[in-house]
């Protein structure tokens, strides 16, 4: 029984789940067994081969949150890191606001209030909209068979987001989600549910944000995202977590007939960041575009596992991730393309690039593919490189000292991911992150 | 002051990769003249070209440069074009993600003091003005730097910069290559107006072939082989290179 600590135990899971429904008590209980008949992931998995969990995973020394918090927070209670992030957010359709695990904020526009939508916190949801959870939660999406920590969140979650869009309902502005953990030495399980109706349209913007810790705290999303016939959206995690943190987000997004689903995963923050990320085609004429951004320093790591299912027929998908290493961080790349049987005519595209800034960072990456079909394109990339001298010289051949010119060509090359993912506020947000990053030193 | 040359070049050697390119080169542009150096392939003259420019892998190891009275080999490539000594590259190099706008403006303003900040409005003015002098359409400052670039476009963009970016010396290396007669009529007007705008402007022209000089009247043409400027004079040099080709040039002089 890998992994049950004196905070992480079925005990604990009794004691969130007292006075939930019987349903959802049996839900997390199931959850909690899966996560205990699971190995810990070791780096003999091939998914897990350059992350030790044994190494990086200070399970033994947390605790979960208090479990008395707050349910709502005034704005000018907020952290200011908080704050100067959320200014930034405007042209929002609503606003949801998650601190050291729980929703202390929510806000909508009225007009889409009226027309159904839901923006809500999960805990709030047990209550308003449990029949919808019963169905949804931790089932087809993203279930706790998934793997260990999926297991995991969906046993111990402490609350989360809810955002459903009714069939038809185009939703104009991203729904801005703002996450803050302030404690060190604690656990937190949070979970992400979006379900697009039939034909409907939304963005979804969560910004996760952080101090610095001094001793380890691990922040876990589990993001489950369904795309109805014909529905679009967009998702976005932003993950700007302070030192000390150990991140891992876990998303699953199942794209159903011409459906639409695209993906940004910025990772910028941590000590340790780990997105898993399985984009499943299940529609005819399904489509999902799936981009990332990284940009690791000092001893960060980072690591992004991929996968693109091919499921259905006259699907595509598309696939860039980009990152920059400085410092003597550490990036991992692993993506796999998986078209089954039956999977004719899909269109798939992966692409890795990694530009190494300084002596002593490493990037790996691993591409792959899995083709049951025969009548498919699919192309896959990497490159891990270092600045070109050409390019330097040719930019200072123009006036630009060494370090503008090396700035430019990060600033190019990692904006070539964002200027394929126009999002209202997330460019000049993460560009604006990246400014900062590249004028440090 | 006035007749310090804008560039000396006296008994210059230098080697690439532990090849000797350059063997003994002389050369002197005043102000406002524009020279072309003729020669065949591989007679270094695009050598000469990255080495005024500063390219880290060129090394002069003997002989001097000096530009505007001061020692040109001891600056770094990018003081080197702050001071006006600008190159339009034979192959430009793909700056995927930087818009050419971006890049021109980090350009002007990397030749600003600390606090001056670039007026975007004159900025944008001129990019303008200078595009429609290169027959360009608007959109073409917002592609990214080389990237997806025809040769000519390519071409162009060295134009553009360098019309942005007011040399005192401007180096022009095979930049007629791989352009149709259209785009070379639009390119040499592009270098008669700048030269118009600043008569001080002195151009050094490196061509492989005579007709780019049809366009921009040379006052001195130098024929280069086997690294050492063999033969000079006015244009007519130029027009029995064309007639004879190089083989009358072969052996330097004097060897």
């Amino acid at each position: 029984m890998e992994g049950v600590t004196p905070a992480l135990n079925q005990e604990a899971v009794k004691l969130l789940a007292a006075n939930e429904p019987d349903w959802l008590r049996e839900r997390r209980l199931h959850a909690w067994s899966v996560y205990e008949r699971t190995p810990l992931p070791t780096t003999r998995l091939e998914e897990w081969r350059y992350t030790d969990l044994s190494r990086t995973l200070e399970l033994d020394s947390l605790g979960l949150p208090p479990r008395e918090a707050p349910r709502s927070l005034a704005v000018d209670r907020y952290p200011e890191r908080l704050r100067n992030a959320m200014e930034k957010d405007w042209d929002a359709s609503g606003h949801l606001v998650e601190m050291d695990g729980s929703v202390v904020h929510t806000d909508l526009l009225d007009d889409l209030r009226r027309q159904g939508v839901v923006l809500t916190s999960l805990q709030e949801a047990v209550e308003t909209h449990e029949e919808f959870l019963r169905e949804h939660l931790a089932t087809e999406v993203l279930p706790p068979e998934t793997g260990k920590f999926q297991a995991l969140n969906a046993a111990l979650w402490t609350d989360g987001i809810l955002l459903i869009v009714p069939k038809g309902v185009q939703v104009e502005l991203p729904a801005r989600i703002s996450r803050w953990t302030s404690e060190a030495g604690r656990a937190f399980f949070s979970r992400t549910l979006i379900v697009a109706e039939e034909g409907s349209r939304v963005s979804y913007v969560d910004e996760c944000l952080s101090d610095d810790f001094d001793r380890q705290s691990f922040v876990s999303t589990g993001v489950e995202i369904l795309a109805r016939d014909g529905a679009q959206v967009q998702y976005v995690s932003l993950q700007r977590m302070g030192r000390g943190a150990f991140h891992l987000s876990q998303q699953r997004t199942l794209a159903l007939r011409d459906a639409t689903l695209d993906t940004l995963n910025v990772s910028l923050g941590a000590s340790v960041a780990r997105v898993d990320l399985n984009a499943q085609l299940l529609g005819a004429g399904a489509n999902s575009d799936m981009l990332g951004l990284y940009f690791a320093g000092d001893d960060q790591h980072f690591d992004h596992n991929t996968r693109q299912d091919h499921i259905a027929p006259n699907t595509r998908s598309d696939l860039l991730y980009k990152g920059a290493l400085e410092g003597r961080s550490r990036t991992v790349f692993r993506g796999i393309i998986k078209v089954y049987e039956g999977a004719q005519r899909t269109d798939a595209y992966q692409t890795n690039r990694n530009l190494i800034l300084s002596d002593h960072a490493r990037a790996d990456s691993l591409p792959n593919l899995e083709i049951a079909a025969d009548d498919v394109r699919c192309s896959h990339g990497a490159t891990v490189g270092q600045l070109d001298e050409e390019v330097l010289f040719y930019l200072m051949s123009r006036g630009l000292d060494r370090r503008q010119a090396e700035r430019l060509v990060v600033r190019g090359f990692l904006g070539e991911v964002l200027a394929k993912f126009p999002l209202g506020g997330v460019v000049a947000k993460v560009s604006e992150i990246i400014e900062q990053r590249l004028g440090a030193d | 002051m006035s007749d310090i040359p804008v560039l000396s070049i006296k008994n210059l050697h230098a080697k690439v990769a532990d090849i000797e390119i350059l063997r003994g080169l002389n050369l002197e542009l005043k102000k406002g003249e524009i020279h072309a150096i003729m020669g065949p392939n591989g007679s270094g003259k695009s050598t000469l070209a990255k080495l005024l420019a500063g390219h880290p892998a060129y090394e002069a190891t003997s002989g001097e440069v000096v530009y505007k009275g001061k020692d040109l080999l001891e600056m770094e490539a990018d003081e080197r074009a702050r001071e006006g000594v600008l190159l339009a590259f034979q192959y430009p190099v793909e700056i995927p993600g930087v818009s050419i706008a971006n890049f021109l403006r980090t350009a002007v303003q990397a030749r600003l003091a600390e606090d001056e900040e670039v007026d975007l409005f004159d900025f944008q003015d001129d990019l303008v003005d200078r595009m429609e002098l290169l027959e360009m359409d608007p959109s073409f400052a917002e592609r990214p730097v080389n990237d997806g670039f025809s040769g000519g476009e390519k071409k162009r963009g060295e134009i553009l910069q360098l019309a942005m970016l007011n040399p005192s010396l401007a180096l022009l290396d095979e930049t007629d290559s791989g352009l149709d007669i259209d785009a070379l009529q639009i390119v040499s007007k592009a270098i008669n107006v700048m030269r118009e705008k600043d008569p001080d402007l002195a151009v050094l022209i490196i061509t492989h072939y005579q007709r780019v000089l049809n366009y921009v009247q040379p006052d001195f043409v130098h024929v280069m082989v086997k690294g050492a400027i063999v033969e000079s004079g006015g244009p007519e040099v130029a027009t029995r290179l064309e007639e004879q080709g190089y083989e009358e040039f072969r052996v330097p002089a004097g060897a």
